[in-house]
């Protein structure tokens, strides 16, 4: 009896210690995470007139897209293209960052898949995203 | 072929009088060559005067494809000839629109064909032109004017809007060569071509050279951009692979203020000269033999360039870069002042010794302040894609006023200077063997172990050892204004990690030195101190006692902070049940401050420290 119990223990310890590994914090902070909220924090404002526009919308894949360079004058199209870019290479970063903090490198991927949710739900209406094969307005 | 011997055949029934008023031709599929043309219908009519119509529904002809294709040759007064078609390529999904309405001349083969509303639109494309061809033999001349001429590739990335312009291209064959001459003017419009973007015409290309089969020859071109320069350049391209089999250019007289915003900074992207200010002159030469850069000159005159993020400056640059893929080149380079990160830079000249991709140089000499950055046996070399170089540094004493005024910082007192025997860069990371060692407020800070990765850059890192020794404790605290202590005091900051120069890492330990020295505590300091250790720290004697002393005897005193992800875990010089000795005082009345916070979030402490200056600081000035 006394071995099952224990046992039993075992098991439950087990389980609950996958448990809590499993749930990511999404909300961790380090330096370096910090470091790149910041920088997509300052970056937001000049993103914003794009996103309303539907210049650039949502990917499915947490990142963001130019849906439609041609709503953005010739003479800022340089700066919008390195914008574009500049916030896809600090989502990229911050994924993988937070996938360290937590210890769990190899989350990166369902840490990326839950972002897309995330950004889409915090996306103001007009702005577009990805679904199934096409734009949809929010 | 065969479309040239009905047509012959049609020109002629045109001037025999024929009794028809009309001939009509059907065809379901007419083959020739690379052409095959499907249900192409000409009708003739010979009323009045003649006019042919040609339709065709389907037209292949290599990789073009052609839809319900219309000429319309009217020789009823002045001959007019008028085609439309849907064109595109085979692989395109998507049918572009062309037409053109022209004049036919008497004599075909020799005078000026006369076209005007031409227009060739797609999805993203309109394209008004006009254009004059004069057939020449074994050539042509020809005039096009773009009027107003829209463009776009899908993506955006290669666009124009309201692009008007002339083109005149002179060609002709001899042999297997096709020598032309040409010339493009851009009057006005805007163009943006990834990454560049032009606002304005004003800009010509003149090119006169020759193409025999894949290879095509400059003789003689020159870019002329508005207000930038004039680029002079000839040489030889494989057209099918791109490759430069010669290449000369000269671009003496470039005007940097106007040349940086146009064509250095869109390729600058992330690197930290993408945000600066240039004026001055420069001069460019380049020779390249088989895709290979042979020679270059880079000359700059009275130039200065100016980082917008005030990272660096410097003014009155004058270089003279010249290098050689094959000899050995001597290179100079000079500036009247500048800064570096806040640091003042004297007069600077810098010469130096390059063989194809390595550089060396026996010193070179950095007027800072009232002191000078001493660099010697210098070396560097750029292999695949990085540098990597070393060199042996020395600081010459600079003054800790000046320098604390520079750095903006409270002016500290004393001199400080450095010797570094071995400073390497490679991969991006700035290592330093040797100890720097600065005297200040009587002791010395010593900083060892010094790391860098881009200090200029987005992210700056910055790790170090800091120890410090013997500072003395009363000019520390006036030049701070954190109330009055006296005595003396130690630190040990070992692994600071600064990232964007803010720590994030370290384990910091500040104590009052060994030793017997005047050791006194103002009450004010005593208050300063409990605050810093927060909402829960307390000077363990009543305020009532407080009140009546203006300076307390200490033994000794210490502060820890181990921070690691914005947290500080602080502790003191003691433990206590719940907390940590930061003064332990002796004498009567002895004073004892306590800290109770182990953790205190970075920023909060960062915070404390602020209210606890500025706080002093108001009060003097009361």
């Amino acid at each position: 009896m006394k071995k099952f119990l224990l046992s039993l223990l075992v098991i439950v310890s087990i389980f609950t210690a996958n448990w809590v590994a499993a749930a990511a914090d999404l909300e961790v902070n380090t330096p370096a995470i910090s470091a790149l909220k910041a920088s997509m924090q300052a970056r937001h404002s000049q993103l914003g007139p794009f996103y309303s526009s539907g210049a650039v919308g949502l990917t499915k894949d947490a990142f963001i897209a130019i849906k439609d360079a041609t709503a953005v004058p010739l003479k800022d199209r340089g700066g919008f293209n390195s914008l574009v870019s500049a916030e896809n290479a600090d989502r990229t970063n911050l994924y993988k960052e937070i996938a360290t903090a937590n210890g769990h490198p190899e989350w990166q991927g369902d840490i990326q898949n839950t972002f897309a949710g995330r950004w889409i739900d915090k996306a103001q209406s007009g702005w577009f995203y990805q679904s199934g094969g096409g734009w949809v307005k929010k | 072929m065969l479309l040239r011997a009905i047509f012959a055949c049609l020109l002629a029934l045109a001037q025999n009088a024929f009794a028809v008023s009309t001939i009509s031709i059907s065809a379901d599929t007419i083959t020739n060559d690379n052409a095959v043309v499907r249900s192409a219908n000409i009708l003739v009519d010979l009323k009045a005067q003649t006019t042919y119509t040609i339709k065709a529904q389907h037209i292949q002809y290599d990789k073009l494809e052609a839809r319900n294709a219309n000429v319309f040759l009217d020789y009823r007064g002045k001959p007019t000839l008028t085609f439309d078609t849907d064109l595109k390529q085979s692989s395109d999904k998507a049918w572009a629109k062309a037409q053109m309405h022209c004049l036919v001349p008497a004599n075909l083969m020799q005078e000026v064909w006369q076209c005007n509303d031409g227009k060739f639109t797609a999805e993203r494309i309109n394209l008004p032109f006009a254009l004059e061809v004069t057939p020449q033999p074994k050539g042509f001349a020809a005039n096009i004017n773009l009027q107003s001429a829209n463009f776009s590739d899908e993506a955006g990335l290669h666009a124009a809007e309201k692009l008007t312009g002339h083109l005149t291209v002179v060609a002709k064959q001899e042999g297997d060569t096709l020598h032309f001459n040409s010339a493009l003017n851009w009057q006005s419009g805007e163009v943006f071509w990834q990454p560049l973007y032009f606002a304005n015409g004003g800009h010509e290309l003149q090119a006169a050279g020759s193409l025999k089969g894949d290879i095509l020859t400059l003789d003689n071109a020159t870019l002329k951009l508005d207000k930038v320069g004039d680029l002079k350049f000839s040489g030889q391209v494989d057209t099918k692979t791109f490759k430069i089999q010669k290449l000369n250019a000269d671009l003496p007289n470039l005007n940097l203020a106007e040349a940086y915003p146009l064509l250095f900074k869109p390729f600058l992207g992330k690197t930290m000269l993408n945000n600066a200010e240039l004026d001055g002159k420069a001069a460019l030469n380049v020779s390249v033999v088989d895709s290979q850069i042979k020679t270059f000159k880079i000359s700059l005159k009275d130039a200065n360039i100016d980082d917008k993020n005030h990272k660096f400056a410097f003014y009155n640059v004058n270089a003279d870069i010249p290098w050689s893929y094959d000899a050995a080149t001597k290179v100079s380079f000079s500036y009247n002042n500048g800064q570096l990160l806040n640091m003042p830079l004297g007069r600077t000249n810098i010469g130096a010794e390059v063989n194809r991709y390595s550089l060396v140089s026996p010193s070179i000499e950095l007027p800072i302040l009232d002191g000078a950055f001493k660099l010697s046996d210098i070396s560097a070399a750029y292999i695949n894609d990085n540098w990597y170089w070393h060199l042996r540094a020395a600081l010459t004493p600079v003054s800790m006023p000046d320098a604390s005024r520079a750095f903006k910082l409270p002016t500290m007192q004393g001199k400080a200077s450095a010797e570094i025997p071995l400073v390497t860069y490679s991969g991006g990371i700035l290592t330093t063997d040797g100890e720097m060692v600065l005297n200040v407020f009587d002791g010395t800070a010593t900083v060892s172990q010094l790391t860098m990765q881009n200090p200029l850059g987005d992210s700056p890192k910055l790790s170090a050892d800091l120890v410090l020794r013997n500072l003395d404790m009363g000019s520390l605290t006036r030049t701070f204004s954190f109330g009055a202590i006296e005595g003396k005091l130690d630190g040990d900051v070992l692994g600071l990690e600064l990232l964007n120069w803010k720590p994030v890492k370290m384990d910091a330990k500040l104590q009052s030195s060994p030793g017997n020295y005047l050791k006194k505590i103002s009450q004010r300091a005593v208050e300063n101190i409990s605050s810093l250790g927060g909402a829960g720290a307390a000077a363990a004697v009543q305020r009532s006692v407080l009140r009546f002393f203006k300076e307390f005897n200490y033994e000794k005193m210490g502060l820890s902070c181990i921070l690691r992800n914005n947290v500080c875990e602080m502790s003191g010089i003691e433990s206590t049940p719940g907390g940590y000795v930061i003064v332990k005082g002796s004498g009567i009345p002895a004073i004892t401050v306590l800290g109770y916070n182990q953790t205190v979030g970075w920023s909060e402490l960062v915070d404390r420290i602020k209210r606890v200056i500025e706080g002093n600081t108001k009060l003097i000035v009361k």
